[in-house]
């Protein structure tokens, strides 16, 4: 019998012929959600439960002398306020630094920092009584600009640190000044990029129910269902056993209800738990905009040299995000975009500094893409400007430096094998019609409408930064009628991995009938599996569940070729059929049964702890990533130049992500992320006010695409640059089309007008001066 | 105040607030839950009912005002052939990943395609995309729902 983790992860990596894997199976969930019978958190809300909803701070930074809310519950209909005095475990849940409470204690630093649940009877009750707690302050000058708030000593957001700089990182890589001194060419430009709202279709929700023995049970909006519990326990003061989350079917997430998602589960926990009923904590749209963390906003200084061949010689980068009021992830993000920050390229001399900046404004938090999008605009903008100095096509000189098997990375790390951006890349060129295009557009560089073509590339390390622990488990458990119940902590958001994709993975190791298959997905009933994030459900996320159904697979296998006395070779499994040397043929229920009868253990976990190295955070050097996925895209645009308006015409993805387990579910990963690149780009703007606020803290002023808005996007191409320990080789994936959008559009965009885009959003007024610009 | 309207089919009879809205009636008294809270302010359309076989958002409606009105939410059509050929290919499509829009999504596309081929249109795709502007997807499904519903289209032209 197999039991070892490496050992199934290796025979199912070599595997060459394939039932379910690789097969565009149709989702699982896609029916039942037309017809409206999947159920999201707030489906589950009956009559008789209460209702909560949070009161915010008008205000972005004070010192709070008293919460008054006696008035308030003077109405019958209003059952309870909590702020920070009623958290009887710990007011305390920063992720990466311990800076940030659940409900606003001492100080308010953000407008529409949550102050206080007012739960009620009904909707309208709350509504009404959150606007009437009293927030009694002192206010405190405020900050909004990372640049400036890097600098000043007398106003702080957090004081206790001395500083607004919460966190930095670096890297050091041989020696930046002779780097640029043996270049024949340097760019340097100042890039910046904006924050950018999730707009996930279902706002946050979280229905607390407090359950036998004291337990309570969260059914949340919540993208890692082990955090969220690890997160109420800490609140309640409760040991994490007597809390169980359950993340149902989610309406989109893109890493604002990773962020946001534990918060609110604890929220509505905190509520049930003085009140010992159900709750609901709903937030309203306003309320999911004022309070959950954004997309990075950045500054990012980039200077890059190369030599006449076309080589780089060194980088020097400083990256500046404006974390907000609370670090959140931000430390996280900075570490990612920090070490993505050369591109997918070779560079042997790198200086790159990374600044974590406190203001008064809503949070940094993981948004698609995690530090990377905002990152590869500045490097991709840099290698078009070197391109064009040295007379080079923008493709060839990015081909030159591309990273291949055996490369080193900026953080020293040697990649062996699954780097396929190279071949990626060349074939997105040849498919494209690259050339011929950018030539063309570049000789009717005239009248009113414009066009450009560009390209850009992304690349994305799986699992966590540096050498953090990262592990995927499973449990797996086979019913005596052959059915197989398959549990993991990893959330059904819409990416299709727990309900589908994971469901192939099984079907395959067990060669069961594909339909006997259940996953039972978002529950800590399951082994923590990690989070549902960083692109990693299907692939970090089913390393568990392949290892798990591969120890019940080799169980299977050696029982056969005991009882029928054959070698194990002479056994196969597949599609629920299950044939013995030469005589022997069953069904899969019947082995079941057999096995069953002759005492063989069908449950198994799936435990598998991913091998890293080791990382010196004092250079920056060191094991970064145990993989990279890859993308390169070319984007044309056409700007009116009467009006400023961008249109993306076509959109071209070609992905180096390992083993493609589901092709079509995975091109509709891309087409969404193109989709939410090009929102983010070109319409996407939050507007905040000089007291903090979000102006436009809705659906009609923050304006998101339509289906008018979707380019024409080409067949993705695919190249196999397989992972060893990812399922059948398989890499992540969700993220990955959106990191290269915004430089390819600025890329296009600069090519139509013959001008160089360095900040962001691309919109109608912003075009429209760079066109000016350019006739000038 | 009491309203008494067809929903699905049957004729319902409720209490409700002069300042309610029918999302709220729906979701809260009548247990519709394919009907999703997304915005309130009319902007996003997962919220959206057919009303005389018109796509209209509900959380701008007030209930007393569809007095007297056929509403349709999908939970009425699960038996009706077209409404189930497009749940199909929206499946088959992949035009469906978080699926909270999709319920509204599908409604507006339904209504859209009876309404082409009861007066035997033929909608180019940028009507279709047009059609489909007011349900909002941020998971960006919309090339996969403008396929399936030109499939379903060309399906039912044929047959014809």
């Amino acid at each position: 019998m197999v039991e070892d983790p490496e050992i199934i992860i290796r025979r199912w990596f070599v595997a060459e012929s394939f039932i379910a894997v690789g097969k565009s199976l149709e989702r699982v969930d896609s029916i039942e959600k037309v017809l409206g019978r999947a159920r999201f958190v707030e489906d589950f809300f009956e009559e008789g439960f209460l209702v909560a909803r949070l009161a915010l701070a008008r205000i972005p930074h004070a010192r709070i002398r008293k919460i008054s809310y006696d008035h308030i519950l003077k109405n019958p209909k209003v059952h309870q306020v909590l702020t920070y005095r009623d958290i009887p475990g710990e007011n305390q849940v920063g992720y990466a630094i311990p800076d940030q409470p659940l409900l606003a204690e001492r100080k308010v630093r953000y407008y529409g920092e949550p102050v206080a649940v007012v739960v009620g009877r009904d909707p309208d009750t709350v509504n009404s009584a959150v606007e009437e707690v009293v927030l009694d302050v002192d206010p405190l000058p405020a900050l909004y600009n990372s640049l400036e708030a890097m600098e000043r000593q007398d106003i702080l957001v957090h004081e206790a640190l001395g500083t607004n700089i919460a966190f930095k990182t670096r890297v050091r890589k041989g020696d930046v000044d002779s780097g640029f001194s043996k270049a024949d060419v340097v760019v340097e430009n100042t890039y910046r990029t904006h924050h950018q709202e999730h707009a996930y279709l279902e706002p946050e929700a979280a229905l607390a129910i407090p359950d036998l023995e004291n337990r309570i049970t969260v059914i949340a909006t919540i993208q890692y269902p082990h955090l969220g519990q690890k997160i109420v326990a800490k609140v309640l003061g409760i040991p994490s056993s007597y809390v169980k989350i359950v993340a149902p079917y989610i309406g989109g997430g893109f890493g604002g209800k990773d962020d946001e998602g534990p918060l609110v589960a604890a929220r509505a926990a905190l509520a049930a738990y003085h009140l010992r009923r159900p709750v609901l904590l709903y937030y309203t749209r306003e309320d999911s905009m004022q309070i959950h963390p954004k997309r990075e906003a950045t500054v990012i200084r980039y200077k890059s040299g190369a030599t006449q061949d076309g080589k780089l010689t060194a980088i020097e980068v400083t990256i500046v995000h404006d974390t907000g009021a609370y670090a959140n992830r931000g430390p996280f993000i900075l570490w990612r975009a920090t070490m993505h920050s050369s591109g997918p390229y070779y560079v042997p001399n790198a200086k790159i500094d990374g600044y974590c900046v406190y203001t008064n404004k809503v949070p940094q938090g993981s948004f698609r893409g995690f530090g990377n999008p905002s990152v590869q605009f500045a490097a991709e903008a840099q290698m078009d400007q070197l391109a064009e100095k040295l007379g080079f096509d923008p493709i060839d000189l990015r081909l030159i430096n591309m990273l291949r098997p055996s490369s080193e990375t900026i953080t020293g790390q040697m990649l062996m094998s699954s780097v396929g951006i190279y071949d990626a890349l060349k074939k997105l060129a040849s498919e494209s019609n690259w050339r011929i295009k950018r030539r063309m557009y570049e000789e009717s560089r005239a009248g009113r409408f414009r066009r450009g073509i560009g390209v850009a590339v992304g690349w994305h390390g799986n699992s966590t930064s540096r050498a953090v622990p990262d592990w995927s488990n499973s449990y797996i458990h086979i019913s005596r009628d052959g059915s197989v119940s398959v549990y993991t902590g990893i959330v059904e958001i819409g990416q299709g991995s727990p309900s589908s994709s994971h469901r192939q993975l099984v079907a395959e190791v067990l060669g069961c009938p594909f339909e006997k298959v259940n996953i039972v997905f978002g529950t800590t009933d399951a082994p923590d599996t990690g989070a549902t994030h960083a692109s990693r459900g299907t692939s970090v996320g089913a390393i568990g569940i392949l290892v798990a159904a591969g120890k019940i697979r080799s169980r299977l296998e050696s029982f056969l070729a005991e009882y029928f006395n054959v070698q194990k070779e002479e056994i196969k499994m597949s599609s629920g059929e299950v044939v013995v040397g030469d005589k022997v043929k069953m069904k899969w229920e019947e082995l079941i049964a057999l096995a069953y009868s002759k005492g063989v253990d069908l449950s198994a976990t799936g435990y598998f702890f991913l091998p890293k190295g080791v990382f010196n955070d004092e250079v920056g050097q060191g094991f970064a990533y145990p993989a990279f996925s890859f993308i390169a895209v070319v984007a044309e645009v056409e700007v009116d130049t009467f009006t400023g308006k961008v249109r993306v015409l076509e959109v071209h993805p070609a992905l180096a992500v390992g083993k493609v387990i589901n092709p079509e579910a995975v091109k509709t990963q891309v087409e969404g992320a193109i989709v939410q690149g090009l929102g983010y780009t070109l319409m996407e703007k939050l507007v905040i006010s000089e007291d903090g606020r979000i102006i436009n803290d809705n659906l009609t002023d923050y304006v998101i695409p339509t289906s008018h808005e979707t380019p024409v996007i080409r067949e993705a191409i695919f190249v196999e640059d397989l992972w060893e320990y990812g399922p059948f080789g398989a890499k992540g994936v969700g993220e990955m089309a959106f990191i290269p959008m915004p430089a390819a559009i600025a890329n296009a965009l600069s090519h139509a007008l013959g001008i160089r885009v360095t900040e962001l959003p691309l919109t109608l007024d912003k075009v429209y001066s760079l066109t000016r610009d350019s006739s000038r | 105040m009491r309203v008494v309207f067809t929903l699905n089919g049957r004729v319902v009879e409720v209490d409700v607030e002069p300042n309610e809205v029918l999302l709220d009636t729906l979701r809260l008294r009548l247990g519709i839950k394919s009907v999703k809270r997304g915005c309130e302010r009319g902007e996003c359309g997962a919220c959206t009912v057919l009303v005389s076989n018109v796509p209209v958002v509900s959380c701008l409606l007030l209930t007393v005002q569809i007095n007297g009105s056929n509403i349709v939410t999908v939970e009425g059509l699960q038996s009706d052939d077209l409404f189930m050929e497009l749940a199909s290919e929206f499946s088959k499509s992949f035009a469906v990943q978080c699926g909270y829009c999709s319920p509204a999504m599908a409604l507006t596309s339904y209504a859209f395609i009876k309404k082409a081929l009861e007066n035997s249109l033929k909608p180019s795709r940028e009507d279709i995309a047009k059609a489909i502007e007011g349900n909002l997807c941020r998971c960006g499904t919309y090339p996969r729902v403008l396929m399936a519903i030109e499939k379903v289209l060309e399906r039912r032209t044929q047959v014809r």
